[in-house]
């Protein structure tokens, strides 16, 4: 966990301003959010289902476009970015699905290998790597395991590896808790506040268990309805 | 780990049908190749035949004087061959307009001379006019070259349609595969969202694709050209015993050099072609993505 890259200037890791997203189907999910994630900031964000937490995540983890306002990632406008800077930036941002999306004819070391193998590493340089990893978060026995015939929790563990490997600057995570017993969820959000305060890197966590929340001393996002309710820098609200 | 698991999983049923149906349009490909060469070989020999086929009539001479002038006409540089033709041959030539009751015996005949020259190397009709005007014969020199165009007109035409048969057969698999790997596309969604979000490059996954299908088609077309090959085969080395004029209008089918060329050809460009096919589906597709 040596690769962070701190931007030096004073660039937020996140910023928004006057964001809003329309689907053609449903209409419009968000409206004009601003938002600032400083860098190295340990952020939640949470909301009733169907606030628009997961399409605030895409529109961060470069998923989707904004209808309308912009966002920077890093001080980059993504607007202005060609496709290849897009993916570069990509790079640098890890995301746990909420649906974990992990590709079943692949094992979990294979899974979590994956942003490795798109950089272009051999698997001898990263399988001992990936198989630390895999411990970490308590799957040391698993690693060659189908990941059909892993369960949920593994999956999902499986997942939160996959977007640590490469050691990314920002960490978004869309309710990595959801399939998981609270014991294993407290542990993964202490591994997540554990690599915030060691490796600097930007962490975002929607979710909408308050009480887990609680236990952790870190500033909320709260979506209502598509509008960001509490605009929160990190370290206050305002 | 040892070995990388390819990302895009191993074929399905859909590969299978489209395995079948590259490889199949590969064999018809290569057919249609090795009979367009055949045609072209067929229509070259026919038309070099023809136009090097002379008839010379004698009129008011004995066997013996247009024996020599046939002696004579073989001895032109541009002439293979100079045969005086029998009665039998001459009545076998006339019975179509005469019938079966033959000639009757009283009917004076011309003599007729049967000559083969190479046309390639000159046009003997001059020479044989000095031969006869030397012998003093009353003669006419009866060329096939107005004929011979018309064929050559025919068979080019042949040759079109054998080349559009080629070239069609080419642009529908191109079009299949293409279809192909938009389906596949559709079909890996997941998997090239999960690749595309992990920051892959739009042509790091067009590469997945396309090695996919340049595979598929090597093996499809791979196969297609082989039994192309063994039809081929099949009809040089049991079918090739047609004889007579119908023999001379069917394509000349062998198995040279050449025709190796095209078996080998067939795969390569099959897969060159879904290699093309599936890279622009799936950069265009991606595309529509951010």
């Amino acid at each position: 966990m040596s690769r962070f890259r701190p931007d030096l200037s004073d660039e937020p890791a996140v910023r928004l301003d006057g964001v809003s997203l329309t689907y053609e189907r449903t209409g419009e999910v968000l409206s004009e959010i601003d938002l600032i994630l400083r860098q190295g900031s340990f952020t939640f964000l949470t909301g009733p289902s169907g606030a628009g937490k997961s399409s605030l995540l895409k529109l961060m983890y470069l998923a989707h476009a904004p209808s309308r306002g912009v966002i920077r990632l890093f001080g980059q406008q993504t607007h202005d970015l060609k496709r290849k800077q897009l993916a570069a930036l990509r790079r640098r941002i890890g995301v746990v699905f909420q649906e974990f999306r992990l590709l079943n004819h692949l094992t979990a070391a294979e899974n979590v290998a994956l942003p490795l193998r798109i950089e272009g590493r051999k698997p001898d340089s990263y399988r001992a790597e990936v198989a630390d990893l895999l411990r970490w978060v308590g799957l040391g026995e698993r690693i060659d395991a189908p990941t059909p015939s892993l369960s949920g929790g593994e999956q999902q563990r499986v997942a939160i590896a996959r977007a640590l490997i490469n050691k990314p600057d920002l960490l978004i995570a869309d309710e990595p808790t959801g399939n998981v017993d609270p014991k294993m969820g407290r542990k993964i959000l202490r591994l997540f506040s554990e690599l915030n305060k060691r490796v600097g890197t930007t962490i975002l966590i929607a979710t909408h268990d308050l009480e887990l929340i609680r236990e952790f001393d870190a500033p909320v996002l709260r979506l209502s309805n598509g509008m960001l309710v509490r605009d929160v820098e990190y370290g206050r609200t305002s | 780990m040892s070995k990388e698991t390819p990302l895009l999983p191993i074929s399905d049923a859909r590969e299978a049908a489209l395995f079948f149906v590259v490889g199949a349009l590969c064999f018809l490909a290569a057919l249609a190749a090795l009979t367009t060469r055949g045609t072209y070989k067929a229509a070259e020999a026919w038309g070099a035949q023809i136009e090097g086929e002379i008839t010379v009539v004698m009129r008011g001479t004995d066997r013996r004087t247009a024996e020599t002038v046939a002696a004579d006409v073989e001895k032109l540089a541009t002439v293979f061959e100079a045969e005086l033709l029998s009665r039998d041959e001459i009545e076998d030539l006339l019975k179509p307009s005469l019938g079966p009751g033959g000639i009757p015996d009283g009917l004076p005949l011309p003599l007729l001379m049967s000559v083969q020259a190479d046309m390639a190397v000159g046009d003997p009709t001059e020479g044989i006019e000095a031969v006869l005007d030397k012998a003093g014969v009353d003669g006419d020199v009866a060329g096939n070259a107005g004929y011979a165009d018309n064929v050559r007109g025919g068979l080019s035409v042949l040759r079109m349609v054998a080349l559009s048969v080629v070239a069609l057969l080419s642009a529908t698999a191109i079009a299949v595969i293409a279809f192909a790997t938009h389906a596949a596309l559709l079909a890996r969604r997941d998997i090239v969202d999960v690749l595309h979000l992990s920051g892959a490059e739009d042509r790091y996954i067009a590469r997945l694709f396309e090695r996919r299908f340049w595979v598929l088609a090597l093996q499809a077309g791979l196969g297609g050209a082989v039994a192309a090959l063994m039809v081929t085969a099949l009809i040089v080395f049991s079918g090739g015993s047609a004889q007579g004029v119908e023999a001379q209008l069917l394509p000349r089918l062998s198995l040279d050099f050449w025709d190796v060329v095209i078996i080998l050809i067939t795969p390569v460009m099959a897969g060159l072609a879904a290699r093309l096919a599936a890279r622009m589906t799936v950069m265009n597709s991606l595309k529509e993505t951010l």
